[in-house]
């Protein structure tokens, strides 16, 4: 078997955006929850998530955003 | 107490029982069994993640590469059934990232796979170099053996805990795993006795009446009031599509069918 190394980023996020409107997401980071919660700020299943994101990495989002 | 057992969980490589499919393989001189895994232990995943039970949230998230199941829709197949996928695993060096992210704000430290339970001994190793105050989460598929649970019992705050399939011809078909729901009920019993005990399930198309019903009603016959989650989120990867039905995501019309069993059997849903 081959050796998979780790991708450069050290944050990783899967997203499926499905035809109806639905978006599935896989290993959900704070900084993608802020995203989707931005968004759509009435997604229940993402404003809690989003709500608890760690301050640190919070304001790095605030950072990248204002770019 | 994880450094202490950590030369038991070693010895126990040279005929491996860890899991239920119990192969018996010397792991320390190279043979392999079903999941493939020898004795080295590597990482394909260590971050913060909120994608968990709101009550576990942030949580630290390592994910050991190899996997005892053979699910066909694993979300994460090429590192779960790939033990050599991923960087070397440095004890030292990830508790000390998760010590990081819990001093930032995570609430918990979540060991996972592809399924932990093959690489216990590593396992061990984390868990001496954590805090002792951590709130840490065992995620597994509860496809361990007596030998894993003794191995880990008091040592994880919080098992989370995939009950995934309803019957065990759909876990035969899909996850080529013989003899599953006894397996993992037996596991699901113990860890309920033994810590606190979220089960998980992954409704998946076309399984809500042979899976998730028969989950739901076990769940409220033996573990009335554990907390449960049902997830709808499924995601035709991997090999999902050498099974007709799970070329396609979750009707809405199947997670609102999910729900009803959910509330008909009264079932503590957390999300």
């Amino acid at each position: 078997m081959n050796t998979t190394p780790l991708p450069k980023s050290p944050l990783i996020t899967e997203v499926l955006l499905l035809p109806d409107g639905r978006i599935l997401v896989h290993n959900l980071t704070p900084l993608f929850a802020a995203l989707l919660s931005d968004l759509n700020p009435a997604d229940e299943q993402i404003q809690p998530r989003a709500a608890r994101i760690a301050g640190g990495q919070n304001e790095a989002r605030k950072t990248d955003t204002t770019k | 107490m994880a450094r202490s057992r950590v030369e038991a969980a070693r010895a126990a490589l040279a005929e491996c029982h860890l899991c239920a499919h119990h192969c018996g393989v010397n792991r320390l001189a190279g043979e392999r069994g079903l999941c493939h895994a020898g004795v080295e232990t590597r990482v394909f995943m260590a971050q913060v993640e909120v994608s968990d039970e709101l009550e576990l949230i942030p949580t630290f998230a390592i994910a050991l590469s190899g996997c005892d199941l053979r699910c066909s829709f694993c979300i994460t197949g090429a590192e779960s059934w790939n033990p050599q996928a991923g960087e070397p695993l440095d004890a030292v060096a990830l508790a000390a990232k998760a010590q990081a992210a819990l001093d930032e704000g995570a609430r918990t430290v979540m060991i996972l796979g592809g399924e932990p339970t093959v690489h216990l001994p590593s396992v061990l190793e984390i868990v001496a170099e954590l805090p002792d105050d951590a709130k840490l989460v065992w995620k597994t598929n509860a496809h361990g053996s007596a030998q894993a649970r003794e191995l880990l019992d008091g040592l994880f705050d919080v098992w989370l805990a995939d009950y995934k399939f309803g019957n065990d011809a759909c876990a035969l078909r899909l996850a080529r795993v013989p003899n599953y729901t006894r397996i993992v009920q037996e596991n699901l019993l113990w860890a309920d006795e033994h810590s606190e005990l979220i089960v998980r399930h992954l409704v998946m198309p076309g399984h809500v009446d042979c899976c998730w019903a028969q989950v739901a009603r076990w769940l409220a016959e033996n573990l009335p009031g554990i907390k449960a989650n049902l997830r709808s989120g499924f995601w035709p990867g991997w090999r999902s599509a050498r099974h007709g039905e799970l070329r396609r995501t979750v009707a809405i019309a199947e997670s609102e069918s999910a729900g009803r069993i959910a509330r008909e059997c009264r079932l503590n849903l957390v999300r």
